[in-house]
């Protein structure tokens, strides 16, 4: 049961204020205000950014990145996911190199990406997919292994044919965690972003921080970090969203999210 | 049920069940004959392969030995011509009440509006009317086996086969499906309108107020220890707790208490 709405609004809005109470405490009396800006400073730089249109230009160079990405990325993790679903050799045969592959995480590959593509979009594009595929492969394999036994004999037992039965009952049983991977993929594919961006891209709000780090422009280098925050909240919520509408028959926590 | 052609017949049938910790023999030169709207009802202790013979019946699991068919034919995998019940009711979480009884004459290649006729006439022969939006976590135990119920009548199948399906349900709501079951099978009607019935259960007294026969399995492997005629009047729902049915109970009870002691025995220790 959800807790009524002032429960859930009051104490995360109340710390919140703390925080940021605190840190405009420390940034006027204690803090070299070069180091650390106040949240008002930052907040300044943030209108401004976004009223000039470079912050403008950035988001969508980065959104471009991601889009690409994450599409090519969490493509190939499903369409691969599928593929070992239904051909159990395949699933042998590359499973020890995901196993390889998936912990050496995005990041690792910058150097490898930035020498053999040069700087640009295609790092970073390159680097998300690299980061959306794993996640959403294996919480696709994994839905599509556990679907449960007694819905294939009952849909058997109903005369489905085979395609049937993947169609209209493995496709939907593994759909949840098909999304719970898909949300999984696109955090890491949004850190996979700011981390390429910074070293390896000539566009995009990571390599926008990179820029202000280098005029040293603290307060616009937070400002960045606000706008990247307050985007991947607003990408995570729209996949929950997608979520619900899709699989609002499944309860949230019967789901591996 | 001498004279008629059986709908299900089961003859010499033997299932081993090949695990990793070698074989288990589930079922042992089972014989038994179900004549059209014949109701039998099959109980026994834990491990009697109760549910692998229903298994081997629905074309799940195929026979180690012997045979069964089904309105003469050798039963080779599932097939809607047998409609089946399952323990925990397997409906489709995504799919609505309406939707999951739609789902076999769907798969039948059942043209749209014949398939919204039989689902509303499926949804008020059950007493789902008002839910037929709803999805199955929103619903209660008993209708979801209401719905399960409704699923199955859809194919119109020949056979039912139903494997323990008021057992996860509260004591009163059971009595009340006991019941319901009985009226939509046909209870008030002449026996040629019903349809042959194959009842998993582990309650003595559900298998004595719903069936014509009960067969009794031993275990260690399933073998038919005796067929009980329940030759109680139809309709039933009257007769709940009648001293005859405490007889048969009973008797029942008597054939199965030693074995069912060593399985509660086996599955503590």
């Amino acid at each position: 049961m959800r807790a009524r709405l002032p429960q859930r609004v009051l104490p995360p809005l109340g710390f919140a204020l703390i925080v940021l109470g605190s840190w405009y405490g420390v940034a006027r009396h204690l803090a070299n205000p070069q180091l650390l800006p106040s949240p008002w400073t930052v907040g300044v730089a943030l209108v401004d950014l976004l009223g000039n249109g470079d912050m403008v230009d950035d988001i969508l160079a980065s959104l471009g990145h991601l889009g690409l990405g994450y599409g090519i990325g969490a493509g190939i993790g499903l369409i691969m996911a599928a593929l070992c679903a239904r051909f159990a050799a395949l699933e042998t045969a590359i499973d020890p190199l995901v196993e390889l592959l998936r912990p050496i995480g995005a990041i690792a590959w910058i150097p490898f990406a930035i020498l053999m593509f040069g700087v640009g979009s295609t790092v970073p594009v390159f680097l998300i997919s690299y980061g959306a595929a794993f996640p959403i492969f294996v919480a696709t394999l994994a839905g599509m292994h556990g679907v449960d036994r007694a819905l294939l004999a009952a849909g058997q037992a109903l005369g489905a044919s085979k395609r049937m039965l993947i169609t209209h009952v493995v496709f939907p049983a593994a759909l949840p965690h098909v999304l719970a991977g898909a949300r999984l993929s696109l955090g890491v594919a949004w850190a996979a972003m700011v981390a390429a961006e910074l070293t390896g891209s000539d566009s995009g709000l990571g390599w926008r921080l990179f820029w202000y780090q280098e005029f040293f422009r603290m307060d616009r280098v937070m400002a960045v970090i606000v706008v990247i925050g307050v985007l991947g909240v607003a990408a995570d919520a729209l996949l929950r969203a997608l979520r619900q509408a899709v699989v609002g028959w499944s309860p949230e926590d019967s789901n591996a999210a | 049920m001498e004279g008629l052609i059986p709908r299900i017949a089961i003859t010499s049938l033997g299932k081993t069940w090949q695990g990793r910790r070698g074989d288990v023999e589930a079922l042992r030169d089972i014989n038994l004959a179900i004549g059209p709207g014949e109701f039998v009802a099959v109980v026994g202790p834990s491990g009697c392969g109760k549910s692998t013979l229903l298994s081997v019946v629905a074309g799940f699991a195929t026979p180690t030995s012997g045979k069964v068919l089904v309105d003469g034919l050798s039963v080779d995998g599932p097939s809607p011509e047998r409609g089946v019940m399952f323990q925990d009711y397997a409906l489709f979480p995504w799919r609505t009440v309406a939707d999951n009884i739609g789902f076999g004459p769907l798969a039948r290649g059942v043209k749209r509006a014949e398939r919204l006729e039989i689902t509303q006439r499926l949804v008020a022969l059950v007493g789902l009317d008002g839910f037929q939006d709803r999805y199955p976590h929103e619903l209660s135990g008993g209708m979801r086996q209401r719905c399960a119920l409704a699923r199955m009548l859809a194919n119109d199948p020949a056979v039912w086969l139903m494997d323990e399906p008021l057992a996860a349900l509260d004591p009163q709501t059971r009595i009340v499906m006991q019941d319901e079951l009985l009226r939509i099978w046909g209870d008030e009607r002449p026996a040629d309108q019903r349809r042959a019935v194959l009842f998993v259960t582990h309650g003595i007294d559900e298998a004595v107020h719903l069936s014509d026969r009960v067969v009794v399995l031993a275990r260690r492997p399933g073998r038919v220890r005796a067929v009980i005629e329940v030759d109680l009047p139809r309709p039933r729902s009257a007769l709940r707790s009648s001293p005859e049915a405490a007889r048969l109970v009973a008797e029942i009870w008597a054939l199965i208490r030693d074995e069912a002691v060593d399985a509660i025995r086996e599955e503590n220790g």
